[in-house]
């Protein structure tokens, strides 16, 4: 991947689309400090991901569903109680806020009532609203999810979406998520990064739609056209 | 109770509790993390530190434990750099650590050592000197393990998120394997270095397989690594069998035992609609 630079401002909701195997997954990880770029930067917060520090606690990560082994014995609060590990220092247990934490970010998920459930008892549509209560339980202002949507059916898609915009906005959060799903990207995005081992578009999700460019990075013609038009 | 009355049965009984209490504890991550294999190259390599102990007249427990440490480092950092498989890397170190222990012990021409007892365990001959030692090693090793439970539990569910969330996740590991190679030292006594992987994953696969909760599952595990580790000794003395090799048949029998009443493999329930048609 080469030639890509952006900024994303504080309280936006960026989407990257492109193909599979544009580096999108690389992007995110080059951003969350999982990987180091061989040639250009990377500032979060206005540090470099790897020199953050006790800053990382201000990333909450929502991975691909594939990565999560839905047969290990946890429960749905430790799940999210796992979103305060690092906040609770090393040597140390969970206290009463922590706790109160955890409580919070399942409430605000709309998973009260679940905290007992083992995790892999869930439907890939709770599953994932786990997933987003653990990333938000670390006093979270930067929200990267990696195509969190690609195992969900439609409704519960939405759900999600509805959900992620609804804590954006009450929480003020900066949020960055690859996905596929343009129509719903086009709806609940403030803007939109098109890549394809190089980067095409950024923009607004309008104009990046609407561009020609996007089927020069796509290398094909296919039914987004008529999303297009449906944005 | 008049096994009990012995001196060398009560040594063995507490060797057998604390070493079944500190290897079940450990299990609990190797079956999480999924580092069975990694236990068996370990416990294997130790005969490479046995063997140069021997050699050089130290006791074989402390360069067992030298060795094993390295020999964990090393596979973890060749399988770090992806130059080969983990699986390839245990495969390699663990049998070229016991090809070297095999040399050294024919080069030093003593054939007076215990090697069967290193090999296979012997539980009735441990001293208050062994005692001690498992003690200490054990109650170090425990309280790490206590220590960094919450962010061995992260990084054992999912690594990717625990790495970003700023654990130091590489040192963590490493720590793991250190605490493995440690325990498989302190259990050589009882169950002998080949045997020892063993405990490293039968008790703690048995509670995976009961279990829905991580706490329940480490109860289990601790639970059944004791009752074993009582039950093994027991029968061993009844009908004078090899303790090690008892002790983890014993632990074997729970395993199948919880694999039928398992919810993870519904075999009673399956059993029950069967019957019924």
């Amino acid at each position: 991947m080469e030639g890509i630079s952006f900024s994303v401002g504080e309280g936006k909701f960026v989407g990257v689309i492109g193909p599979n195997g544009a580096g999108k997954t690389s992007l995110l990880k080059a951003v969350l400090g999982l990987i180091k770029p061989d040639r250009g930067e990377v500032f979060v917060f206005g540090t470099p991901p790897s020199g953050l520090g006790k800053k990382a606690h201000h990333i909450g990560y929502v991975p691909q569903k594939s990565r999560f082994d839905p047969r290990f014995p946890i429960s749905v609060y430790d799940v999210v109680m796992m979103g305060r590990v690092c906040c609770i220092g090393l040597f140390r247990f969970p206290g009463k806020r922590d706790r109160e934490l955890v409580a919070e970010s399942l409430k605000r998920v709309g998973l009260e009532g679940y905290e007992h459930r083992p995790i892999g008892e869930l439907s890939g549509g709770e599953q994932q609203r786990a997933f987003l209560a653990r990333a938000l339980c670390s006093q979270t202002r930067l929200l990267i999810l990696d195509e969190p949507t690609t195992a969900l059916d439609m409704p519960a898609r939405q759900e999600f979406y509805r959900l992620l915009k609804e804590l954006k906005d009450e929480m003020g959060l900066t949020v960055i998520m690859v996905c596929h799903d343009l129509q719903s990207l086009a709806v609940h995005s403030d803007e939109l990064i098109c890549i394809n081992r190089t980067m095409h578009l950024h923009g607004r999700p309008q104009e990046v739609l609407k561009s020609t460019h996007l089927l020069e990075a796509y290398h094909c013609e296919f039914d987004f056209l008529s999303q297009v038009k449906e944005c | 109770m008049e096994i009990l009355s012995y001196d060398f049965m009560q040594r063995a009984l507490m060797a057998g509790i604390m070493v079944s209490l500190l290897c079940s504890f450990i299990a609990f991550f190797v079956i999480l993390r999924r580092l069975a294999f990694i236990g068996v190259g370990i416990s294997h390599s130790a005969f490479g530190g046995v063997a140069m102990g021997v050699v050089m007249g130290i006791n074989p427990i402390f360069t067992a434990a030298l060795f094993s440490i390295l020999v964990a480092w090393l596979i973890g950092v060749v399988s770090k750099k992806g130059q080969i498989h983990e699986d390839a890397a245990i495969g390699i170190f663990f049998s070229a650590a016991m090809a070297l222990g095999v040399a050294l012990i024919s080069l030093s021409h003593s054939y007076n050592i215990d090697l069967f007892g290193y090999l296979f365990g012997n539980i009735l001959s441990v001293s208050v000197e062994d005692l001690w030692t498992v003690g200490i090693l054990g109650a170090i090793t425990l309280l790490t393990l206590i220590l960094f439970f919450k962010e061995l539990l992260f990084i054992s569910f999912d690594e990717e998120v625990a790495r970003v969330s700023g654990l130091p996740v590489e040192l963590l590991n490493y720590l793991l394997l250190i605490l493995m190679a440690l325990t498989i030292v302190v259990s050589i006594k009882v169950v002998g270095l080949v045997l020892a992987s063993a405990l490293l994953v039968i008790p703690a696969a048995t509670g995976y397989q009961l279990a829905r909760n991580y706490r329940l599952m480490l109860a289990i595990s601790l639970l059944c690594g004791v009752s074993s580790s009582i039950l093994g000794l027991w029968l061993s003395y009844q009908y004078d069998l090899a303790s090690g090799a008892t002790i983890v048949l014993c632990s074997t029998l729970f395993f199948f035992l919880s694999m039928i009443f398992s919810p993870r493999q519904k075999l009673i329930g399956r059993l029950i609609r069967s019957r019924l048609g």
